[in-house]
């Protein structure tokens, strides 16, 4: 029983954390049906486990916020920032009683009384609404009914038309209230060359499935009432044109038979009913059955340590993989090339593989930092919408995790210091609504993650101002813009002279950009005054094995990640030497390359036939000139160590099949560091 | 002899064993609790735009090992490869940091064990090598083994990269000398 409970607990988490982000979906899209029904499915379910396993403060406790949403979703209330208050407090509170058990301290039994008391009271003045408007419940109440499944035999009078009816209408009309399956019946027409064309011949059997009740399908025929003979029959209350066997006994009896007898079908459908119910218990009970097996199989909690023995055991066999190919191509056996490719080939995908178990997209996080945003906005009395981009770009587990603080650390920040009041944003003839953009993508290598937000930017005279008074510079230092803001990661640096309580403590940006250093990132500070901030994180993918070409320049040899290759090229070492502004003609476009022997200081003479790798910057495409191109390599990255840290070039290195070290270039980094030397870029 | 051997043994805590390595013409010597290994010269990678102390990295067993070229750190010509060049894998601490590098000596002597008592302090003027990277001198019959305090000579800031710190001290230690 202890295992089904903690197996309830990790599913209790993953609905909590769904009801969080679908609750903060539905703000500003509070018409949404869907979003509602989702959240009270949601609930139902954390409500059903949570009474199952004993959890009974927690069933209780949702099965009262279920009810407000069952209100919501019969259109008895209106979605409201109140109720969206409470429901977050509830979610937190939900939280609180999965992890800490039921019994605990009384502050928790306090919150608990505290939120069950709000959500009573918003359902009876709800009662109180409905009393105050009678006349629209009742209608509402009369119209909806169970789902039901009704039989209607339409059969119009031969002069029907000449009423000016057009029974297809009707059948149209009829299609509008539900689902329907509508046959129809020709046994009646004559023979062709008798037909009048200005009489009906055909008649129709229609099944609908709709909860509005009986009347609502006579509506339809209120003025065709007098000419044709209908009859309108609930045949069932269950959806049966959902049920593939009914439909098969109905097309059956509708084919061999002429009429369909009422009472016959009646019998026929009780009898139905009883196996589909029947049918519907297996099934949910199977369903349990499964998704117990299912939830085996989809969370297998592994801890991270195996993981990462396994993917260092990977880096391992790529390594001695690349061993074998260099040993089956030297050697030259029969039979022994093959094999070795057939193991790079499951190494690669074992590689890949492996890889993705430890990768989780940004969204992840996202909901944390929205939830952050919704409710210091209103704290502060700021309106800001938060918005992301990118947030499918994956990174590992272990980077997202460290991740988290800093960044809410960052978005707090741009809340409280960065956006200003409204008052003061209509004065600068900025939109009311501020905005905080979490954008992230790859670049080269690296996950950049960029938080930027439109409010007042950092005066860097300010910055420099506080310097000078905390003695971290002197007043004659010069500082550049880039060096200025740096000052903020200074530690015990803090612009604001209020200290509030959501941010401002003094210990700020320098924690930040230590834990993300921690995980080896880069922060960066970018602000316009009146325009706002942007801090820029840039981290590596942990990836730690990826595809490269394998290239070479005198001895050395480089590893160009192939994920920014674009075309390789070959070129006569004149052609290139005799190049003006080292611009080079390809597929009839020009592009820039960057010499790569000259700006990493190689000696020695080029080869006559030199080659251009281009790959990817930005938009545009840049060449990089290499002595030799060896081949595509799957190369397992390690660190180049602390010594090299200041080497921005080179990413890292690798070993070779031969036991020497092939160093990977970080294309993007190369080309800014070089690019106003040789080339002016996207010239 | 005798005697000193159970001199050796009672004052054990005084006592620290060094390995001696030659650097063109002159010996230095490093705690053998820095030393992990000892390796024959191989092929190094030099790694682009480092300074040229930094000769480059090797595969140390599947790890990236960065080699530091000592010769020129202590503003000596570049060493040239003999049969006897070997480098010395050290652990040290950087930053609170455990670092595994090699430095390339042109020999690795002996090891010797030397008590604190006969360590003397380096001369502070004299020298053309910065006070704080030497722990102190141990005195031969025809010569002096620099004892290196191997923590403080990898320190990032005076051994890490930019070119302009390494112009800065090639011109401080000329100005010294």
């Amino acid at each position: 029983m202890e295992k089904f409970r903690e197996k309830f607990i990790e599913e209790a988490n993953d609905l909590i954390n769904e009801l969080e982000k679908l609750l903060l979906d539905i703000e500003g899209n509070q018409d949404n049906p869907d979003l509602i029904q989702q959240i009270f499915r949601v609930m139902h379910s954390l409500k059903g486990g949570s009474s199952m396993f004993g959890f009974n403060k927690m069933d209780k406790f949702t099965h009262h916020l279920e009810n407000i949403y069952d209100l919501i979703r019969n259109k008895k209330l209106k979605i409201n920032e109140e109720i969206l208050d409470i429901t977050l407090a509830s979610v937190d509170h939900l939280r609180n009683l999965v992890h800490e058990g039921e019994d605990a301290d009384t502050q928790n039994q306090e919150q608990h009384d505290l939120l069950l008391s709000k959500i009573l009271q918003l359902i009876d003045e709800n009662v109180v609404i409905d009393e105050t408007s009678p006349t629209i419940q009742e209608t509402d109440s009369r119209d909806i009914e169970d789902e039901a499944t009704y039989y209607i035999s339409f059969k119009p009078h031969a002069n029907i038309f000449k009423f000016g009816t057009n029974p297809l209408y009707l059948i149209d009309e009829l299609c509008e209230i539900g689902p329907t399956k509508v046959f129809v019946r020709t046994d009646e027409l004559p023979e062709f060359d008798t037909i009048n064309n200005t009489e009906c011949h055909l008649y129709w059997d229609i099944f609908l499935v709709t909860n509005l009740g009986i009347n609502t399908i006579g509506e339809v025929f209120i003025f065709a009432d007098e000419q044709c003979d209908l009859s309108i029959h609930k045949i069932s209350d269950i959806n049966l044109l959902e049920e593939e066997s009914f439909l098969g006994i109905i097309d059956e009896t509708i084919k061999n038979q002429k009429e369909i007898d009422i009472n016959q079908l009646k019998q026929l459908t009780n009898d139905l009913e009883k196996v589909f119910v029947k049918a519907q218990e297996d099934q949910t009970k199977q369903t349990i059955n499964f998704s117990t097996i299912d939830a085996n199989i989809s969370s297998i909690r592994v801890s991270s340590e195996k993981l990462d023995n396994l993917i260092n055991w990977v880096s391992e066999l790529v390594t001695i993989q690349a061993r074998l190919s260099l040993f089956a191509q030297e050697t030259e056996t029969n039979g022994l090339t093959p094999i070795s490719e057939e193991v790079e080939k499951i190494s690669r995908r074992l590689r890949d593989d492996v890889f993705s178990i430890r990768l989780i997209p940004i969204e992840n996080m996202i909901t944390r930092f929205q939830r952050l945003v919704r409710e210091l906005s209103q704290e502060l009395n700021k309106d800001v919408v938060f918005k992301t981009e990118g947030t499918e770009t994956e990174l590992d587990k272990n980077i997202i995790e460290a991740l988290a603080d800093p960044l809410l650390h960052i978005i707090r920040n741009s809340l409280d210091h960065g956006i200003e009041t409204t008052d003061e944003r209509q004065i600068n003839g900025k939109p009311k609504r501020a905005t905080i953009l979490l954008k992230a993508f790859y670049s080269g290598t690296n996950v950049i993650i960029q938080i930027s937000d439109d409010g007042k930017g950092i005066d860097p005279e300010k910055i420099r101002n506080q310097a000078i008074l905390k003695g971290i510079i002197t007043s004659d230092s010069e500082l550049n813009k880039k060096d200025t803001f740096d000052l903020l990661f200074q530690p015990g640096f803090s612009t604001t002279q209020k200290v509030t309580k959501v941010s401002g403590r003094g210990v700020g940006m320098d924690v930040v950009k230590r834990k993300i250093a921690e995980i080896r990132g880069e922060v960066d500070i970018d602000s316009e005054i009146n325009e706002g901030t942007t801090i820029t994180i840039r981290l590596p993918l942990t990836l730690s094995i990826i595809d490269g070409l394998l290239v070479q320049i005198g001895t050395t040899k480089f590893v160009i990640p192939l994920s920014s290759v674009y075309k390789c090229y070959e070129f006569k070492h004149e052609t290139l030497a005799n190049s003006i502004n080292n611009l080079i003609r390809t597929d009839n476009q020009e592009i820039a390359y960057l010499n790569l022997r000259e700006l990493f200081e190689i000696e020695g003479d080029a080869p006559e036939t030199e080659h251009v790798v281009a790959v990817q910057f930005g938009d545009t495409r840049i060449g990089l000139s290499v002595d030799n191109i060896i081949g595509q390599y799957q190369a397992v990255l390690k660190p180049l160590g602390k010594l090299y840290k200041k080497q921005q070039t080179i990413s890292g290195a690798t070993i070779l099949g031969d036991g020497t070290v092939a160093l990977v270039m970080d294309s993007n980094k190369l080309i800014n560091q070089f690019a106003n030397n040789q080339i002016k870029v996207g010239g | 002899m005798e005697k000193e051997e159970i001199e050796t043994i009672e004052t054990l805590d005084d006592v620290n064993t060094f390995l001696s390595f030659k650097l063109k013409d002159e010996y230095f010597a490093t705690n053998v609790s820095k030393v992990l290994t000892i390796l024959e010269m191989k092929p190094i990678t030099k790694v682009p735009n480092s300074p040229t102390y930094m000769r480059g990295v090797i595969n140390l067993r599947g790890n990236v090992l960065p080699v530091i070229d000592m010769r020129i750190k202590f503003g000596m010509p570049a060493t040239e490869f003999t049969t006897a060049t070997c480098i010395i894998v050290l652990n040290v601490e950087i930053e609170e940091e455990n670092v595994q590098l090699g430095i390339i000596a042109d020999a690795v002597d002996e090891v010797l064990e030397i008590k604190e008592s006969e360590i003397e302090e380096s001369p502070s003027i004299g020298t053309k090598y910065k006070n704080e990277f030497i722990q102190g001198m141990y005195k031969l019959k025809d010569g002096f083994i620099m004892l290196l305090n191997m923590n403080l000579i990898f320190n990032t800031d005076d051994l890490i990269i930019t070119k302009e710190i390494e112009e800065a001290e090639a011109a401080q230690a000329l100005k010294d000398e």
